[in-house]
């Protein structure tokens, strides 16, 4: 962990009344929110709610319809290099460079991002998530599974400040889930922020302080257990 | 602390108290040129490609470049040779000179040239660099740099290789030192009108708009071609291009090409991914020799995502009435198709006010590529249901009248475009009614051939493959393509011998009449097969019942 000032105070994440969609046409309800550093919040809502639409919206990869959105106090701008420094995202792609291998692709975004020896930090990420043996293997020879952990881990391997996941359970063993909501419950620990959208009640209270609903008619502010019991409970 | 100051610098964003998790980082990040290295070195570590395959393909491709362009002026040439005079064209009368027809296509492919430039970015990433490059902190310029030239250098090659078939093979009326200066100004230009796309995807300017505006330019030529032939313009040949030209154009392209590369930076990461997917998209239909798919690739993926308004089929009262309304709503649906359509059914139009064109040879080639660009947009529905198959399997309709029934909207669209493709050629001949009689009478066959290339299947690319002049190709690709074009071509046989002939006798109409039936029922079937393997097919089951016949008295002897 690494501290610049050693006090956060600025919010990760300012939303307010944040309006998503294609072509001026919302998906849905606006959405408010703060998130402080060294917490979690979990969008939840039903398929094609608009939980993923929000994310890119924060990550900049889409341009709200209305409302605000803040990153660290500034608007979001992704070509700013402070903002990639700063966020990390792990969304629902799965594309990989064919020609290089697992650690490769780690080390590319170590690297990338400047970190200090980081094969070293390759290998312990490696080791982290279950790919240790798959190292050298090319992303083709991966099950899907494995393909998502090799994503989830370049989330990992890079210095970040503000951690957005898309639905990071999918394809997922049981222990796999387990380990990424210690890795979650980690990554509060040491201050930084985590936004992520989740279909699993079960690392939503594991790791989530408070969770957005996002849906067509309203989107409310609810508590982890509420939230939970809410995708327990299905589309209503 | 002095790393952590800097970092905070780079951060820009209230940094002050932003904490960083993870891994240490040094404060100073690579260059995005370092980054593209290392994947291009990996890539190229593991590619497996020795020096001699790498030349392989460049001689492939500088033959087949060299081939495709010895073809293009042979046919011009061949076809200038064959028009008739232009002499005939003059002033007052209601045609559009040769070099006039040339001006109206150098404008389209300006257009054409614009609006693909918008429409695949100019600049993109593809899935993987969007994934694993666009996330770093590091600058852009060195990450995009080779994707920033490579569409301007394509419309460079693209616009010299047609402005010189046009004014050397064509038009034929300049020497060849001329004809290359033609060319180099026809590629200057055509790189700095995607520079402009490039520079105005840089300032965040909508792909839509970028395509839009080339889109428009394109539609610009039709009427050109009509103010053309409204006011008389008949140009006798066109200017020869001032070398100085070239000079001015390559510094503009050179002003372009500086001022492009530094905005890099400003290329939004979501422009960047639509683009890169778009152009994938593209290069893998082209690959796969898909026009359909490049055709989605380039309007339907270009397009900005939006929801849709769910039809109501009203008249909509069981499965045949399902399907058609289906199919009908697909191609209302897709603007690219109608206006495909309604650009296919100017074309025999446009042929007949150029004196040189309006002739047998000129409407009977015009109606074979016309009619076949207005069927290949008619059966957009037929072709997404063979892409998807269970759209097919949830009505409770058998495989062959499901064929027939895709052959409706087809053939009720064809029959509108035959009433005005025809309509051009009866006027030509001065005898509207048989000539429109002729086409209603083809109809079938367009609609027989739109549905039998729609459901035609892949080529198979994990079968053995055939080295040919082009590169490697699957085996049978041939036969895989001529699936519709080859009803086209036989179905035709008695409205091109009309064509010849000048006149329609009734003989060929009922000839006419009699093919379109059998395209029909040719085109009814389900089977895949070609003609050949069903042939070797049914040659196949009969082989063992033949040997037992030719073995069978000397067994029993």
């Amino acid at each position: 962990m690494r501290t610049l000032s050693g006090v956060s105070k600025t919010p990760a994440i300012r939303a307010k009344d944040l309006l998503v969609g294609y072509g001026g046409e919302p998906v849905c309800a606006p959405v408010s929110f703060t998130l402080a550093p060294g917490r979690v919040i979990a969008l939840v809502g039903a398929n094609g709610s608009g939980k993923s639409t929000v994310l890119r919206a924060v990550l900049g990869l889409l341009d709200p319809a209305g409302g605000s959105v803040e990153v660290f106090g500034a608007a979001v701008d992704e070509r700013e290099v402070g903002f990639r420094t700063a966020v990390a995202s792990v969304l629902d792609d799965d594309a990989y460079f064919p020609a290089l291998t697992v650690a490769e692709h780690l080390y590319l975004t170590a690297r990338g991002h400047g970190v200090r020896d980081a094969q070293t930090v390759v290998d312990e990420v490696l080791k982290e998530f279950g790919l240790t043996e798959h190292g050298t293997s090319l992303p083709v020879a991966l099950s899907s599974g494995q393909r998502r952990r090799l994503l989830l881990a370049a989330g990992f391997v890079r210095p970040r400040a503000l951690l957005v996941l898309d639905e990071p359970e999918q394809r997922l063993d049981l222990r796999m889930r387990l380990r990424l909501a210690e890795r979650l419950l980690a990554e509060k620990a040491s201050g930084g922020a985590v936004l992520l959208a989740t279909h699993d009640p079960a690392l939503l209270r594991a790791v989530a302080d408070r969770a957005v609903l996002v849906a067509d008619d309203v989107s409310r502010l609810l508590s982890a257990e509420e939230a939970a019991v809410a995708i327990e409970q299905g589309p209503r | 602390m002095s790393e952590d100051a800097g970092l905070a610098d780079e951060i820009g964003v209230s940094s002050a108290d932003t904490v960083l998790v993870g891994p240490a980082a040094t404060g100073s990040f690579p260059t995005g040129r370092s980054i593209r290295r290392y994947t291009a070195a990996a890539t190229n570590l593991r590619s497996g490609a020795s020096v001699g395959e790498l030349l392989g393909d460049v001689y492939y491709v500088v033959i087949t470049t060299a081939i495709g362009i010895g073809m293009a002026l042979g046919i011009a040439g061949q076809l200038r040779a064959s028009l008739p005079a232009g002499e005939q064209t003059t002033a007052g009368t209601s045609s559009l000179s040769l070099p006039g027809l040339v001006v109206v296509l150098v404008v389209g492919l300006a257009g054409v040239l614009l609006s693909l430039a918008g429409r695949l970015g100019p600049v993109g990433s593809a899935a993987a660099e969007a994934t694993w490059w666009l996330g770093l902190p590091v600058d852009r310029r060195g990450l995009l740099r080779p994707s920033a030239r490579r569409l301007p250098l394509l419309a460079a090659a693209v616009g010299a290789v047609v402005v010189g078939v046009l004014d050397g093979g064509l038009l034929g009326d300049h020497h060849g030192g001329q004809v290359v200066v033609s060319a180099m100004v026809a590629a200057l230009g055509s790189a700095a009108l995607v520079l402009a796309a490039g520079l105005a995807q840089t300032f965040d300017v909508r792909r839509g708009a970028t395509s839009l505006v080339g889109d428009l330019v394109l539609a610009a030529a039709p009427v050109l071609a009509v103010v053309g032939v409204v006011l008389g313009w008949h140009p006798g040949g066109l200017p020869a291009v001032p070398i100085w030209s070239v000079a001015v154009l390559a510094l503009v392209v050179a002003g372009l090409a500086v001022v492009v590369e530094r905005r890099l930076d400003d290329i939004p990461s979501r422009s960047l991914r639509v683009s890169g997917s778009v152009a994938s998209q593209a290069a893998g239909a082209v690959v796969s020799m898909d026009s359909r798919e490049l055709g989605r690739a380039l309007t339907d993926s270009a397009a900005a995502p939006r929801r849709r308004r769910s039809a109501r089929f009203g008249l909509v009262r069981g499965p045949v009435s399902a399907l058609v309304s289906a199919d009908a709503t697909v191609l209302l649906r897709s603007v690219r198709h109608l206006v495909q359509i309604v650009v296919a059914a100017l074309m025999p139009v446009l042929v007949g006010v150029v004196p040189q064109l309006a002739g047998r040879l000129g409407f009977a080639i015009t109606l074979v590529v016309a009619g076949s660009v207005a069927m290949t947009a008619t059966g957009e529905g037929a072709r997404r249901a063979e892409m998807a198959p269970v759209l097919d399997r949830l009505l409770p309709l058998a495989a062959r009248d499901v064929r027939r029934l895709r052959m409706v909207v087809p053939g009720v669209v064809m029959l509108v475009w035959s009433l005005v493709a025809f309509g051009a050629v009866g006027s030509w001949a001065g005898d509207l009614t048989s000539w429109l009689m002729l086409g209603a009478v083809s109809t079938p066959v367009w609609a027989g051939a739109a549905v039998r290339a729609a459901y035609r299947p892949a080529p198979d690319w994990g079968g053995a493959l055939v080295s040919t002049p082009m590169g490697a190709l699957p085996a049978g690709v041939t036969l895989v393509l001529a699936r519709g074009p080859d009803v086209v071509v036989l179905g035709l046989v008695p409205v091109l011998i009309a064509v010849a002939l000048g006149h329609v006798p009734s003989a060929v109409v009922i000839a006419q009449l009699v093919v379109s039936a059998i395209a029909f029922a040719v085109c009814s079937s389900t089977s895949t097969k070609s003609m050949m393997e069903r042939m070797t097919d049914a040659s196949g089951t009969q082989a063992p019942g033949a040997a037992a016949a030719a073995t069978g008295p000397k067994s029993r002897r």
